[in-house]
């Protein structure tokens, strides 16, 4: 396989309706996924995750732009592409009437697979998602994070060569985040490629091999969590509520962020305690902590994920 | 990676086991989509004993077109609701095996209810081997219709709340107010030609014509099997053509 599992090119789209005003969702997205690789979309609500998902995932065409799945065009041969993909939609549910088995051993059998074999990958499959108890009980019967399991199950299980997931953990627990997050290890290491977006910035650092930070439809920046925490200066993280004031003095302490009402520094455990005591001097409380993606995010695209556009 | 194309119909089989394994988990369901029929077959039965033959072929009919109502809301409420569309879809199955394997799986489902109603007008009324052929093909036609109808309108709404009211129009429109349940000779004369064209009553008009509650003329007879042959194909036609363009959501 020498393709590129995906390969975006300048993808553009703009929603138009009749009575509303037209809305540029993607701006000109660029990206590659390479095969076998965890590649993880951040994002706020509304950044575009969805968009450009459904669009590689052949449900939705650009204004412009291109998407290559395995060297073959999303867009202009979508049946060419779908059937080396599958696809968790956000917010998706299993039939409310069917159980988790019910559910991921007829989705299997309607993409072809033998009888056999897909019972075989059910039962494979709902053990991984720990769903083996609750596996012969009507999905409606069920919790919100086991349904989302149950999707999560349905579609690992076919072990396709691409996998789509948008917000896959949605609603789950921790135990069961770190369920998913093995099972799409383990697909990887099988020779499936993955493609998520999240807005969990501990699920984007834990999974993702690579990730791409999305705004307003634009790629910011991609890296690993690594490098992206490297660039951003500093070990640790001073968040002082309320600490507006003080964003002019703290500046040489190193970087500085505003999210709110809180002032955020990132600096060296050098300086640590000076700074410290400017925020006892002004009366303001202060927290400290390692940096991670959330600062490197919040660097970028200078407001936090969970801000609402 | 190899290049791997869908046929057409793929997955058509398996699509409609799914579909029929739900429908048949939700049973109550498929024993309350009798109530409208059972009550307007007990009013028959009180007002006008003489007509409950024409009323009992017409509530087999009318049973078949209500499947499409079925079709439109679970193909609505598998869109809007769980966004399973978009999991099946992203995938080697054929829209059209979506589309077409939900209305079997629906069919299949309410096969026994409505088989019931057929044993039950065999024993009241009699069904003679040709009536059985009319009855067969004009049901064949109407459920060709509705499903294909009722998959077509679901895919026009964002929102089930505003699907619901026009369901109810739609069915009434069609199935109820139209000569199903009653002789054609009851419907306004100058109307009879609405009556012919549309599915339900122009299969109704057959087959009480075939059982002698109806006077056709052949050219009658001709214009109403046209139009249901035509209105079930030629929905069956677009609704596959309709399902593949749909796959993407702004098409």
């Amino acid at each position: 396989m020498t393709a590129e599992a995906l390969l975006a090119r300048d993808v553009r789209k703009t929603y138009t309706a009749r009575r509303a005003p037209s809305v540029e969702a993607l701006a000109g997205v660029s990206l590659v996924v390479h095969p076998g690789e965890r590649v993880a979309l951040l994002g706020r609500n509304g950044a575009g995750k969805t968009t450009f998902l459904k669009i590689a995932s052949t449900l939705l065409a650009p204004t412009a732009g291109t998407v290559e799945v395995f060297g073959h065009d999303a867009g202009g041969h979508p049946d060419e592409v779908r059937p080396m993909i599958a696809v968790v939609p956000q917010e998706g549910k299993p039939f409310f009437h069917l159980t988790p088995r019910e559910q991921v051993y007829t989705y299997l059998r309607a993409r072809g697979f033998a009888r056999e074999e897909a019972k075989s990958r059910t039962e494979d499959s709902l053990g991984q998602m720990g769903l083996l108890e609750v596996a012969n009980r009507l999905s409606i019967t069920l919790s919100g994070g086991q349904r989302q399991r149950t999707m999560v199950a349905t579609v690992i299980a076919t072990e396709a060569p691409l996998l789509f997931l948008d917000e896959p953990t949605i609603g789950m627990d921790p135990f069961a985040r770190r369920a998913v997050w093995e099972s799409l290890r383990t697909l990887t290491r099988r020779g499936s490629t993955i493609l998520l977006t999240t807005h969990y910035l501990d699920e984007a650092e834990a999974l993702s091999q690579r990730l791409y930070i999305i705004e307003r439809g634009r790629v910011l920046v991609d890296g690993t969590a690594a490098t992206l925490k490297q660039e951003i200066g500093g070990s640790l993280r001073v968040s002082i509520p309320g600490g507006g004031r003080l964003t002019e003095t703290v500046q040489t302490f190193g970087s500085v962020l505003v999210d709110g009402g809180t002032l955020h520094v990132i600096t060296s455990p050098e300086r640590l305690p000076e700074l410290m005591a400017l925020a006892v001097r002004e009366h303001l409380s202060a927290t400290v902590g390692p940096v991670t993606l959330e600062e490197a995010f919040l660097k970028v695209v200078g407001r936090s994920i969970d801000t609402e556009e | 990676m190899a290049t791997v194309t869908r046929a057409p119909f793929r997955g058509l089989v398996a699509f409609s086991l799914t579909e029929l394994r739900v429908q048949l988990h939700e049973s109550t369901s498929i024993v309350t989509s009798m109530i409208v029929q059972v009550v307007l077959l007990v009013f028959v039965a009180i007002l006008a004993r003489d007509l409950l033959p024409v009323a009992l072929f017409g509530a087999i009919l009318f049973s078949m077109f209500a499947l499409g109502q079925r079709v439109q809301n679970e193909a609505a409420f598998v869109r809007i609701d769980h966004k399973l569309n978009e999991l099946y879809l992203a995938g080697p199955l054929a829209p059209e095996a979506y589309f077409f394997g939900m209305s079997l799986g629906v069919l299949g489902a309410y096969l026994a209810p409505i088989g019931i109603l057929v044993l039950i007008t065999y024993a009241i009324a009699g069904i003679s081997l040709t009536t059985a052929v009319v009855l067969l093909a004009t049901a064949t036609g109407v459920w060709l219709f509705a499903s294909s109808f009722g998959y077509f309108v679901s895919s026009l709404f964002r929102d089930m709340r505003t699907i619901w009211p026009y369901a109810s129009i739609f069915y009434s429109m069609f199935g109820v107010l139209p000569p199903v349940f009653y002789p054609l000779g009851y419907w306004p004369a100058p109307l009879v030609p609405v009556a012919l064209a549309l599915p339900p009553s122009a299969a109704a008009a057959l087959v009480q014509s075939t059982i002698g509650w109806a006077t056709l003329t052949p050219w009658e007879v001709a214009f109403a099997a046209t139009a249901l042959v035509l209105e079930g194909l030629g929905t069956f036609v677009f609704a596959i053509y309709w399902s593949r363009r749909t796959v993407r959501e702004d098409a």
